[in-house]
């Protein structure tokens, strides 16, 4: 029977009214590779982020090398061997393959370097000299260095976030090879962090999930379990919720067809024949993990990128190839996945702001009116509850759920036929996401049609008539009311079309 | 430091850089103090009989106004410009570009009506400087090429431009040592207003007044600071970001190029390299002092030509000219010291 090498017992931790954590459990075997598996925002990075000593929990117990631990600092774990690879690559570009291997303190084959070099290359199936520069390796080869970095720094616990996000399928079965001969020869204890699970059944011998801050299944067999179970302890029971249909409307309100669109340095394919039409007073969601072509759906539906194959028609007029000023005029609201930057300019107040929609009609003359876009920004603050000060102050000194509400009101006050909603909830307190939902619910009442792109299956099984799954840059699969279920959904998220 | 870090204040008062303002010129003066002890000079002395001859009578209050004229002018250039978030370092050269297309207007001109013609030549300025600040705008916009780089350029462009002219097709026969193009008519000159104040400082006025509704009230300003605070905004709202941004260009540089134009015709009646003193550059400073409002580049331009003058002047004590430099760049660097205390706060991390 193998020791725990790494203990944490009721662990919590909040982020002002946020629990990140709730009581979670979670311990690692010497040798073994373990996997981590959750949804965006299930708590899995909080969790590590307190393994590597980065935030200190509000309760709980910290037990390595069944040594209890009463403060963990970043330097005390990294001085216990424990080691993280993030998805964001941190070797220094400029450096050679050695200088990257050699350059920490904590470094063990200083002396006999090219003996350990060779080793462990040949374990990854890394082909490559040691005196080329880290900037000319693919990078599947600097995820290979990023792990033999901890390797040479003497970690026996390595944490790997989406090892393989960025590697192609060789790279990935070198990958499982790799690290199943460092469990078993080295001893290393690893844990693989991940919301795919395309390969963490194979990669892994034990599992655990965690859903919403907690850990809802541990140290589970990673073989014996079906993917369809993982899938239900990732996203819950599967609940059905009753959406309104009597309210729709039969016109066509939003129609996208045969929609592609290429990346036009590489040429690859990011949208491949996209096709959907929203009626008024629906709701479409459009389910996906991120990075699979949303963000360019959304911005040459909402007319920001001009250049694409294929048509958008909004209330049958075309406005394929036209920019955003046609979409204001047929009434279409959008709200941006990325609030700020995207939907409001950071660094400007929050009046200026507040406008940013209809500007032109808060004038006298030729300039803004001080009283009219007073007017109109109480009024914002006043129908959505927004909680700002000073007017003149910074749009950033507004909380997440705030700016959110004053970017939704200004978006919705005009009573839109159409809404593109991309990511209306992410990364805000319940309350605020309550406020949200409402909202959109009123216009979908209202007889708007609205997309809704989200990753939040919760928030589109509760809101959306009818889903879509995209995939790669593609409609993998689509639901209508009464077939939606949440684990053949996030089996097409994962890209297996059930 | 590990354990703090820096925190945006909610609520800052709107007349916080006017105090930083004020604790960055005090700085200033200390600094200045400091320097006057090192050189055995009485600093109570010097200060006062620089207030004296600066704003001690109408005759040298009024030349410290005429003195103010360049450096709001373009002051108010870099502040419309910098809406957008851009720098223009190229004031100086955009300031002898406009007095270039003045002397070019006026030999070639065929207006006789002196009143008509003076108001020809204010606005050749002014397309001067928006000439000057042409390319760099065309790069910056459309190519993204650091504009801080190109006007500056520009500025050594500029100068080499009017020493070519001064010494060649221009030159004045009779200009022997110090090279200039030849005299402009008295017909031509700016009139004087009151003692010597000159009518550039009613332009001056005018043109802070548009700046003020132009940056503060406009539509146009609105969509400068949208596209300033982020270009993607902008593109969401459906604002010609780089439209707007290449005008607002072209006309910080025409501001600048009046400034050019008023120098030609109100006070050295010729071009020549002692077009300017360094304004574009000191109008740097005082656009950053004031937080780029136009109301206080009116302000502090004022008080910087004061200080110009009263520098000048206290050469015949023996003290250098260059204090009043020193106490202008010191007022900045106090003023932006200050301005950051009020805009932020050290704290310390939870946790840690």
């Amino acid at each position: 029977m193998n020791e725990n090498i790494l203990e944490l017992r009721n662990i919590s931790k909040s982020f002002g009214e946020t629990k990140a954590l709730n009581n979670v459990d979670f311990y690692l075997r010497k040798g073994t590779i373990h996997g981590l598996l959750g949804e965006n925002g299930a708590g899995k990075t909080s969790l590590m982020n307190i393994i590597s000593g980065l935030y200190q929990p509000d309760r709980g117990t910290i037990n390595i090398h069944s040594r209890k631990i009463n403060k963990l600092t970043p330097e005390i774990a990294y001085s216990l061997g424990i080691g993280m690879v993030h998805q964001e690559f941190r070797l220094i570009d400029s450096f050679t393959i050695e200088d990257n291997l050699k350059l920490s303190k904590a470094n063990i084959f200083n002396k006999n370097f090219d003996d350990a070099y060779k080793k462990y290359s040949d374990i990854f199936s890394l082909n490559t000299d040691k005196k080329r520069i880290i900037a000319d390796l693919s990078v599947g080869e600097k995820q290979k260095i990023e792990i033999m970095k901890l390797i040479f720094n003497n970690s026996d616990i390595m944490l790997l976030d989406e090892p393989t996000a960025v590697l192609t399928p060789q790279e990935t079965e070198q990958l499982k090879i790799a690290l199943q001969k460092l469990a078993i020869e080295d001893e290393k204890t690893i844990v693989i962090i991940t919301h795919k699970l395309k390969e963490i059944k194979e990669f892994t011998e034990a599992l655990f999930v965690m859903k919403n801050g907690e850990m809802v299944s541990k140290f589970i067999d990673s073989k014996s379990t079906s993917t369809k179970e993982l899938v239900e302890m990732m996203m819950g029971e599967a609940t059905t919720y009753t959406v309104k249909k009597d309210n729709i409307r039969s016109e066509i309100k939003l129609k996208v067809e045969n929609v592609s669109l290429k990346d036009p340095m590489t040429n690859i394919k990011i949208l491949e024949d996209i096709n959907f039409e929203i009626q008024g007073g629906e709701i479409l969601g459009i389910a996906g993990v991120s990075g699979n072509g949303q963000v360019e759906l959304a911005n040459l539906i909402s007319g920001i990128n001009k250049i694409y194959e294929g048509k958008v028609l909004i209330k049958n007029e075309d406005v394929t190839g036209e920019g955003v000023k046609s979409r204001k005029k047929l009434n279409f609201a959008y709200i941006p996945e990325n609030r700020l930057g995207v939907g409001l300019a950071p660094g400007v107040s929050v009046i200026d702001n507040s406008v940013v929609r209809e500007y032109f009609k808060t004038k006298t003359a030729l300039h803004l009116s001080k009283s009219k876009t007073n007017k109109y920004l109480n009024n914002l603050v006043d129908k959505f509850s927004i909680k700002s000060g000073n007017p003149k102050a910074e749009i950033s000194t507004l909380s997440g759920g705030n700016m959110q509400k004053l970017l939704m009101g200004r978006e919705l006050t005009i009573n839109p036929e159409v809404i593109l909603a991309s990511q209306p909830t992410r990364g805000l307190d319940v309350n605020s996401v309550d406020k949200i939902h409402q909202l959109l619910v009123e216009q979908r009442n209202n007889g708007t049609a609205i997309l809704l792109i989200s990753e939040d299956l919760d928030e589109l099984f509760k809101l959306s008539n009818r889903l879509l799954v995209i995939f790669e840059g593609k409609i993998i699969q689509s639901f209508e009311t009464g077939e939606m279920d949440i684990s053949k959904v996030g089996l097409a998220m994962a890209g297996i079309n059930g | 430091m590990g354990n703090f870090f820096l925190s945006k204040k909610q609520n800052v008062s709107e007349l916080s850089t006017f105090y930083s303002f004020l604790i960055g010129f005090v700085i200033a003066l200390m600094i200045g103090t400091i320097i006057l002890i090192i050189q055995e000079k009485n600093p109570l002395e010097t200060f006062s009989l620089m207030f004296r001859l600066s704003l001690g009578s109408v005759n040298s209050f009024t030349s410290s106004l005429n003195k103010a004229v360049p450096l709001i002018l373009a002051g108010l250039g870099i502040s419309i410009i910098n809406s957008v978030k851009f720098w223009n370092i190229g004031a100086e050269g955009q300031i002898f570009f406009g007095a270039i297309a003045v002397n070019y207007i006026y030999i070639n001109t065929q207006v006789t009506n002196s009143t008509m013609l003076i108001f020809v030549l204010l606005i050749s300025g002014f397309v001067g400087g928006a000439i000057c600040i042409l390319i760099p705008a065309i790069t910056k916009v459309f190519f993204g090429v650091n504009e801080i780089i190109t006007t500056l350029l520009t500025n050594y462009i500029a100068i080499g431009i009017t020493i070519y002219l001064i010494n060649g097709p221009w030159k004045d026969p009779g200009s022997l040592n110090f090279p200039a193009a030849e005299y402009i008519g008295e017909e031509v000159y700016l009139p004087t207003i009151f003692g010597k104040l000159s009518f550039g400082f009613i332009v001056c006025i005018t043109f802070t007044v548009i700046a003020f509704y132009l940056k503060n009230k406009s539509i146009f300003g609105y969509e400068l600071r949208i596209a300033g605070g982020s270009e993607l905004t902008a593109i969401y709202a459906g604002i010609n970001a780089k439209q707007k941004a290449f005008i607002a260009m072209l006309i910080g540089g025409g501001f600048a190029g009046l400034a050019g134009g008023i120098e030609l015709l109100g006070q050295t009646h010729r071009l020549s390299t002692g077009i300017s003193q360094g304004f574009g550059y000191t109008a740097i400073i005082v656009a950053a002092i004031t937080g780029m409002r136009p109301i206080g580049i009116f302000l502090v331009g004022c008080l910087f030509g004061a200080l110009s003058i009263g520098g000048s002047v206290i050469q015949t004590v023996g003290v250098s000219t260059y204090i009043a430099d020193i106490i202008q760049a010191s007022t900045l660097m106090g003023a932006l010291i200050s301005q950051f205390f009020f805009n932020y706060e050290i704290k310390r991390k939870e946790n840690a």
